[in-house]
């Protein structure tokens, strides 16, 4: 076989009919610069499309349209321009004189005598030509579905060809769900949970902060959507709940309930909330004060209503003031408030969301109606993933010295993310120490949020994988290309996503950045992920019986 | 010339980078501004093509007598006209030239002999030569001429020389080559597309 022919087995054949124009400039950093053949409207173009440079020496390079810019020869043209009332005149300038251009960012470049996708080196020489990728090129880069690679959308314009991520990749490294509200964050987070659980490659610990993931979810057009419980009914995917009124209330199907004892929670755990409750440094400090003179059942004694000579006790020794003991037991009556929060000791809650997470069971925590209470949510992902980490540690530590089996790779979803991690609190808390770590003990976050600019630099600079849906605030959209190498002409791209279900996807997870159409999440993904419905799962069942009765 | 009608005049003096005819009385369609004419060269291997960019007419002493007297007698007239004793005189600028079957866009190796006869270039013929527009730098580069009235004209020619309907494509895809290189000078490109889009609408 020919080189020729193994490159147009790998890429189809070459559509010279639908050149676009030729490389005419640019760098490897900045991209090319495409001046486009006066027969193309450049008002049928569109930033997001991907086409491919000819290279002469045989090399083929795969970029995407990140700008389209009008060029002239002349620069005075702009102040000189003709006579526009004049079609003719004006057909004469538009081609040589006054052209379209494109910008192209190179993503992957393809050898000659192999196929390998190889990430961008050089640049094609002057004059190579410029065709619009087929649907067979980029269906080629981003190869066929499979056990661990998911189907999450299409690309721009290209409703035949399948965007798969590669969910090993995926669950890695950290990764990131960013976009304004209302773009479809919540449905693509649930889409690629989906991949992950029938994949089987991790289990997922959810946060579901506005019960988008357990149960069905309704749009503002009043249309039901499948939760992950109800995608898997095989007890791949628990809903444990904190609030079991709302959850029962939803007709959501519940595996357990959460309730924190009072005496489990840790100065470390109040902490966290030190911005959200408004405790001040002093008092941050007379937490720890508090639990090792209070012991176990410290909340429970701060929060006793008759002044108790245990806390008279304190003030007299002068450690603390009482001012500070005030100002601590009036900001804990938030304690009382949240009722998933109990007297005593709690239950066996952790040790068992612990045990279904590592047996590659995921877990859907629903916050009913404590997800409208941020200090709640911090309160809880905090608590919950502080513990589950350190077990996580021990067990990955366990098999490192041969006593114990790796376990289950773990996703921890978190959403209002930069909550958890923006630059002050970042260095110290769990979900920065998780972030960074990388996937040292088998945890790893996915974390989903609207304003990627307010998390720590350091933390967003460690996720592998961006699924990024229409930003428009510009510090966001910096944050997001942050640490990503020659992907910077993409804000442009960003900037002009569709308000809902257009998402950029790039880093670890995919092989070269992709603009895509998310994938519906509708009855045929239900049927994808192995749900029968309505008439499918009748005819399903008559299959079923004429195997079972036939011959 | 009236043996032979596809005759316009003869070479009576040339350079490669062009030529000058006389003949001896103009007829109505010959010869004109922009015309595409060819001239034969190296003993009748090459015709040298030209298009013509200037007509002289000069006067001698009985003209500048007749035209001072009050009234020229329609005799007077049509002797100074049709029959003159001064001939008629066209300059042509070479614009390429052709060897055997083929076309070339630059100038002649050898000029025309002395006397070579001139002739208007055929319909057929000039299509094919202004397939290719390699001609349009010849004539833009002609110095002290009238180039873009020049060029205007030839473009007419070339197009009124095509089918009806492939006139306006012809004139489309010339004024793009001459757009290329007139866009240093905006102001003389405008006045030139100018031209040339009178003539495309008479043309169609
Ligand atoms: N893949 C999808 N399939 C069907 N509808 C979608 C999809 N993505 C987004 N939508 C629509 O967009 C709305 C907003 O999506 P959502 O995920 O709730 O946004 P966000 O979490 O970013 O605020 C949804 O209610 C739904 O109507
Ligand atoms: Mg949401």
């Amino acid at each position: 076989m020919s080189e020729e022919s193994t490159l147009d087995e790998f890429l189809g054949p070459k559509l010279t009919n639908t050149q676009m124009g030729i490389v005419v400039g640019g760098s490897l950093s900045s991209g090319l610069e495409v001046k486009i053949n006066s027969k193309l409207s450049i008002e049928r173009l569109a930033v997001g499309r991907y086409v491919v440079v000819e290279g002469r020496s045989g090399r083929r390079f795969f970029g995407l349209i990140t700008d389209i810019s009008l060029g002239s020869i002349n620069p005075d043209m702009q102040r000189r321009p003709p006579d526009s009332s004049e079609e003719f005149v004006t057909q004469v300038y538009s081609s040589e004189v006054a052209f379209g251009s494109i910008h192209v960012s190179p993503m992957l470049m393809i050898d000659e005598d192999d196929d390998e996708l190889r990430p961008i080196k050089t640049i094609p020489t002057h004059f190579s030509p410029v065709v619009e990728a087929s649907a067979a090129d980029v269906a080629r880069v981003f190869g066929e579905e499979d056990e661990t690679h998911f189907y999450v959308g299409t690309p721009l314009e290209m409703e035949t060809v399948q965007v798969n991520l590669d969910l090993s990749r995926f669950v890695e490294r950290s990764s990131g769900i960013f976009g304004k509200s209302g773009t479809g964050k919540s449905f693509i987070t649930r889409t690629v949970l989906s991949g992950v659980i029938k994949s089987r490659l991790a289990s997922a610990l959810i946060f579901d902060m506005h019960n988008d993931y357990g149960w069905s979810v309704r749009d503002e057009t009043g249309r039901e959507f499948k939760g992950l419980r109800q995608l898997f009914t095989d007890g791949r995917v628990s809903v444990v709940t904190l609030d079991e009124d709302t959850s029962r209330a939803r007709g959501s199907k519940i595996d357990r309930v959460l309730k924190i004892g009072y005496g489990q929670i840790q100065p470390e755990d109040v902490e966290m909330l030190s911005g959200l409750l408004g405790l001040s440094d002093v008092q941050v400090g007379a937490l720890y004060y508090l639990r090792r003179r209070l012991g176990k059942d410290w909340i429970s004694k701060l929060l006793q209503e008759d002044d108790s000579s245990e806390l008279q006790g304190l003030l007299e020794d002068g450690r603390i003031i009482a001012g500070t003991l005030g100002a601590i037991q009036r900001k804990f009556e938030f304690f009382r408030r949240m009722d998933f929060l109990v007297p005593g000791e709690g239950d066996d809650a952790l040790e068992d969301i612990f045990r279904r997470l590592t047996s590659g069971t995921s877990v859907v925590l629903e916050f009913g109606r404590f997800g409208d209470t941020l200090a709640a949510y911090v309160l809880v992902a905090n608590y919950l993933t502080r513990r589950i980490h350190r077990r996580y540690v021990h067990m990955k530590n366990k098999a490192a010295g041969g006593k114990e089996e790796q376990p289950k790779p773990l996703v921890i979803v978190i959403e209002e993310a930069h909550k958890f991690l923006d630059p002050t609190i970042a260095s110290h808390t769990i979900f920065g120490n998780i972030a960074r770590e990388l996937r040292k003990y088998n945890v790893t976050l996915l974390i989903v949020d609207q304003r990627p600019s307010a998390i720590d630099d350091e933390v967003m600079s460690q996720i592998g994988t961006r699924v990024t849906c229409l930003l428009d605030n510009e510090a966001d959209i910096r944050a997001v290309f942050s640490g990503v190498s020659g992907v910077s002409a993409l804000r442009e791209v960003l900037a002009r996503l569709d308000t809902r279900q257009q998402a950029i996807i790039l880093g670890h997870a995919v092989p070269m950045p992709v603009v895509v159409r998310t994938r519906d999440y509708d009855e045929n993904f239900y049927a994808s992920i192995g749900v029968l419905e309505g008439n499918a799962l009748r005819d399903g069942a008559i299959q079923g019986s004429e195997t079972l009765f036939g011959d | 010339m009236a043996g032979d009608p596809t005759l316009i005049g003869r070479v009576t003096r040339s350079s490669t980078l062009g030529f000058v005819g006389a003949l001896k009385s103009p007829e109505p369609e010959i010869p004109v501004f922009g015309m595409f004419c060819k001239c034969e060269a190296q003993r009748g291997k090459s015709d040298v093509l030209g298009v013509i960019y200037n007509i002289n007419i000069e006067d001698d002493d009985l003209t500048r007598q007749i035209a001072a007297a009050e009234r020229p007698t329609e005799e007077e007239l049509a002797d100074q006209q049709y029959v003159r004793q001064i001939p008629i005189e066209f300059e042509a600028l070479a614009v390429g030239y052709r060897l055997t079957e083929a076309y070339f866009y630059t100038l002649p190796p050898q000029p025309p002999l002395a006397l070579a006869p001139i002739r208007p270039m055929k319909s057929d013929e000039i299509v094919q030569f202004t397939n290719q527009f390699e001609f349009i730098p010849l004539i833009l580069s002609a110095s002290n001429l009238p180039v873009d009235a020049l060029l205007a004209a030839c473009l007419r020619k070339a197009s009124v020389a095509r089918p009806r309907q492939e006139r306006q494509n012809f004139l489309l895809e010339a004024g793009r080559y001459c757009a290329k290189l007139l866009s240093h000078d905006l102001p003389r490109m405008d006045s030139f597309l100018r031209i040339l889009c009178f003539e495309e609408k008479s043309a169609i």
